[in-house]
């Protein structure tokens, strides 16, 4: 038999309560988890309402015990041992449903209704977007209710029926409301550190795909179904045209006969100074985290955060990998003239091709280096070519073989901007014309109404750069001849057909409303960082704060805002005057106040005055007079009196006399 | 403690009740708040229990009040022995006319003090009771009525409680006030000391009412104004009590009621001829005290919930 508790089985709607307010804070978790194991968890809340339900005992320890461990055992067979974010808060969840088994004493209660705060919380270390402050808002309103329901139970049995459990609901929520204004002063005065207190070891992007640093058939089709957004740029002026929307990403210069990689030298920092010019652009990028180090910026960026270098071949490289939302300021020259003689190194570079892949590709280049010797004529001759034949812009490209470009340039014809800059840029590098493959994303969608361009990752998109001799490394792109539409229009344009219910136009309206909603959140709340926290306390008038002194004030104001709700939560309730009498007595009173005479609420008028009379204040006979006659009129039955008195409180000055 | 006396007319009330209230203070030394509660209790047409050690002067209070009054007198002392015939009347047979004679019980008669309720049976305790709650007692089939106004000073040991019976809660119900007395000051207990013997005075107290008089005043209070600012501040009280997590249950509408009939009188009684805030307040202790009970876990007193209770309620 299990033993008896030493204390009485809580009731059901305390434990329902901490329940549901565990299911909602695990919910993001659970969908993170194997299904299997997500179900084993829900399985153990099941189980736990039932017991509460039908009052039954806790299973025994050993019972307990083993199942705790087990869950640990499922937890590393799931995740391949105990390291990780998403391994850590899985387990955290499973262990949290252990809980559950040995949950049935008020102490338990509370201790699962706490943790479930750190629960909601470890979620934003894989994701802050804006859904998510739905997510906060409902687990933590939850978990609250929880825990005031058990204390309620501590106190006294509370009510059992649906009115007690609204009031218990309602309780949580005022409680959760008065948290509020704490929250928001730890908000804006919390120091800010320039960089995050913890390092974000393994990979956060859930499944999504970015864009990688290498370029293969078919690695940029994937993004286009991924309408989640890339980054946000907001513009100094007017945004340039949707042509000239190229956002440079990775440069690629090494080809093997299926992929575009990144050579090493890739990485070293540029020597070259780029000046603004007369068109330079200035904007400022809100980057969605992405894992890895590049920074999208028009051609060619003069000059960018301190936190990232400028390579050789203008990529922008952040320090470390992005992995939060991240704000940066870049100033683009668009009429910078890149390398206008091209070292002997890197023109090898720019035109090797690995050898016995694309025969037939290669004799088109010998053909057309033939016929035309100079460079800018052949680009064109084979651009046209592009255009004149029938080459197709599709989503769902055959698979390539070993001689990929060969069979798409001269049998399949069909394919997506990966496929294009490739084959274009074997031609090209055949034909002696150094090239290399940028990627990146063009375009996006410009959000009139907030004044920002709004990219997505489905406007990734590959390109090339050819070297001329006299106008340098100059963008070239092959897709742009195909399907002019691409360029001009957005990716969406071009499509086969739609690919689901989703692409309906009021969808999409919606999603970019949303996503107006989601660019502010980002500026405001997660872009609130130590520069705009300096901006902001600047403009109340404090200039230059130390982290110190922020964190001073931040204290103060925190003393400041919990006093003021202590006050607001303690006051009294304020009746409001009902009549002449009423109102005369209350001024009276105000002014006694100012005098340091304060009537407490629960004093009758009686005993106040005769405390002011006490107190020695000189008006104190008078007052005295006043309020017995107040007393004969407001609580009395002599209506007559009420001009005399209103005429005394009048007159009545406790500062004069 | 403040009176208001000086500002609110005495005129509707006449002297005797303040000449009345002044004989008991004279013997009764420095408990005035206590004899205004004795008297608001008798005035509300209710029944007082005196909770306190013996020898701080229950019975002195009793046997002033009963002489002012101007009525009749009886004392019962209760034991566990004690029958309820002991205290309500017997019907005897008397040999001369061949007839059932009933023989009144010390209950019949215009105060009666009822000393250590507690030791007696619980059947005895309940004959009382039901006088008290009826105003009348029946006896082998007839009903016979007790004299009017009538009115019971019970009282008990809080610390003896060894071989009582603790009235229940139901019983309780049926006092109006209940209230200690309490030690008196160092000051007085000089008085007490160098003063004659409080018998004496008692036996040169004159009677200053009569029952009919007593009545009247019944009435009157019964007819004081009582104003909504009042009635809202004694509808916050008693709610309050309802929402009390430390109590076990608020109070009743009939505990309402009771306040307000207390309240009158209480006002009568300090020469009012309107409620103020202040009476509620003073007789509120003294008449939700015995009619509350608090949670065991919540470690707190009734007297001591009752306070909070004042202290949190605003007064409108």
């Amino acid at each position: 038999m299990a033993q008896l508790p030493a204390h009485p089985l809580p009731p059901f709607n305390a434990v329902a309560w901490t329940v549901a307010a565990f299911v909602t804070a695990a919910a993001p978790h659970l969908l993170a988890m194997p299904i299997w194991l997500a179900g084993a968890v829900l399985l153990v809340c099941a189980w736990r309402l039932a017991a509460a339900h039908y009052r039954w005992r806790p299973p025994p320890a050993l019972l307990r015990l083993s199942i705790a461990g087990i869950g640990i055992g499922l937890i590393i067979f799931a995740f391949g041992g105990l390291w990780g974010r998403r391994t850590a808060t899985a387990l955290l969840c499973v262990m949290l449903a252990a809980k559950m088994l040995e949950m049935f004493t008020m102490r338990d209660l509370r201790l699962v209704a706490s943790v479930c705060f750190f629960l909601i919380a470890t979620q934003f270390l894989f994701n802050e977007r804006l859904v998510y402050l739905g997510y906060l808002v409902l687990g933590s309103l939850l978990a609250t209710i929880a825990l005031y329901r058990i204390q309620e139970i501590r106190v006294g049995p509370g009510r059992a029926d649906l009115a007690g459990e609204v009031v218990g609901a309602r309780g949580g929520a005022l409680l959760l409301v008065m948290a509020v204004p704490v929250a928001l002063t730890l908000f804006v005065l919390f120091p800010r550190l320039a960089q995050p207190l913890w390092g974000l070891p393994d990979q956060v992007m859930d499944g999504r795909t970015g864009l990688s640093d290498e370029m293969s058939p078919g690695s940029i089709s994937n993004l286009f179904l991924d309408d989640s957004p890339a980054f946000r740029v907001e513009f100094d002026g007017l945004p340039p045209p949707p042509e000239q929307r190229y956002w440079r990403g990775p440069v690629l210069w090494n080809f093997n006969g299926n992929t575009w990689s990144r050579p090493f030298f890739s990485d070293t920092p540029r020597q070259s100074f780029v000046p603004v010019g007369p068109r330079g652009l200035s904007y400022r990028v809100q980057l969605e985290p992405h894992e890895r180090r590049w920074l999208f910026v028009l051609d060619f960026p003069v000059s960018g955060p301190d936190t990232a270098t400028l390579t050789v071949d203008h990529q922008m490289l952040h320090r470390h990998p992005v992995t939060t939302l991240m704000q940066y300021e870049v100033v683009s020259n668009p009429d910078f003239v890149d390398m206008p003689s091209l070292p002997a190194g890197l023109r090898t570079l720019a035109t090797r091709l690995p050898e016995d892949r694309n025969p037939r590709t290669l004799a088109l280049a010998a053909q057309l280096r033939q016929r035309y010797s100079d460079d800018r004529e052949l680009i064109q001759s084979v651009l046209s070519w592009f255009r004149e034949e029938a080459f197709y812009y599709t989503l769902r490209p055959s698979p390539l073989g070993r001689h990929g470009v060969d069979e798409f340039l001269f049998d399949l014809r069909s394919g997506f901007c990966e496929h294009y800059a490739s084959a274009f840029a074997v031609l090209m590098r055949a034909a002696g014309i150094p090239t290399r493959v940028i990627t990146g994303y063009q375009g996006g969608f410009w959000q009139a109404g907030s004044q920002y361009l709004l990219v997505r990752q489905s406007d990734a998109h590959a390109w090339n750069e050819v070297w001329l001799e006299g106008s340098g490394w100059t963008r070239v792109d092959p897709t742009a001849a195909v399907s002019p539409a691409r360029i001009e229009q957005g990716a969406r344009s071009v499509l086969d057909a739609p690919r689901h219910l989703l692409d309906r136009d009021w969808i999409q309206n919606l999603r970019n409303r949303y996503d107006r909603i989601q660019h502010l959140w980002n500026r405001w709340v997660l872009g609130f960082d130590h520069q705009r926290q300096q901006r902001l306390l600047e403009r109340l008038g404090l200039p230059d704060m130390s982290v110190e002194r922020i964190a001073l004030l931040m204290i103060v104001m925190l003393s400041l805002v919990s006093a003021l709700l202590a006050w607001l939560v303690l006051q009294p309730r304020r009746l409001s005057p009902r009549s002449d009498a009423e109102k005369a007595w209350q001024r009276m009173l105000r002014r006694l106040r100012r005098q340091g005479f304060v009537k407490q609420a629960q004093e009758t008028p009686l005993e106040f005055a005769t405390r002011v009379q006490t107190g020695m204040h000189p008006a104190g006979p008078e007052f005295m007079r006043l309020t017995q006659l107040y007393c004969r009129v407001h609580y009395g039955n002599q209506g007559s009196e009420t001009a005399r008195f209103l005429t005394g409180a009048k007159a009545f000055s406790p500062s004069r006399t | 403690m403040n009176r208001p006396t000086e500002a609110t007319a005495r005129s509707a009330v006449g002297n005797d009740l303040e000449r009345a209230l002044d004989q008991v203070n004279a013997v009764i030394v420095g408990k005035k708040a206590v004899v205004e509660l004795a008297f608001s209790a008798l005035l509300a047409g209710g029944h007082l229990l005196v909770e306190d050690l013996p020898g701080v002067g229950k019975t002195t209070l009793a046997q002033a009040l009963s002489v002012v009054l101007g009525g009749t007198w009886q004392r019962i002392q209760f034991t566990n022995d004690m029958l309820p015939a002991d205290i309500l009347g017997v019907s005897i047979f008397r040999r001369a006319d061949e007839q059932f004679e009933f023989r009144p019980g010390p209950v019949f008669a215009n105060v009666v003090l009822a000393d250590e309720i507690n030791r007696a049976t619980p059947r005895t305790q309940s004959a009382l009771l039901e006088a008290m709650a009826e105003g009348q007692v029946t006896v082998d089939g007839q009903t016979h009525a007790l004299p009017q106004p009538f009115f019971v000073i019970a009282t008990q040991n809080p610390l003896d409680m060894a071989g009582t019976y603790p009235l229940p809660d139901s019983q309780l119900d049926r006092f109006l006030l209940r209230t200690a007395i309490g030690y008196p000051s160092a000051a007085e207990e000089r008085r007490l000391l160098i003063e004659p013997d409080r018998r004496d005075l008692l036996a040169n107290l004159q009677p200053v009412l009569d029952p009919a008089r007593v009545s009247q005043l019944i009435r009157t209070a019964a007819g004081l104004h009582v104003a909504e600012p009042v009635l809202d501040y004694i509808q916050a009280l008693v709610h309050a009590t309802r929402s009390h997590a430390s109590l076990r249950a608020g109070l009743s509408t009939r505990a309402a009621l009771a306040l307000i009939r207390t309240a009158r009188a209480h006002a009568l009684v300090r020469g009012q001829d309107f409620c103020l805030p202040e009476n509620v307040k003073l007789i509120f202790p003294a008449l939700a005290g015995h009619r509350l009970q608090t949670m065991p876990e919540a470690g707190l007193s009734v007297d001591q919930v009752v306070a909070e209770i004042i202290d949190a309620t605003a007064v409108p």
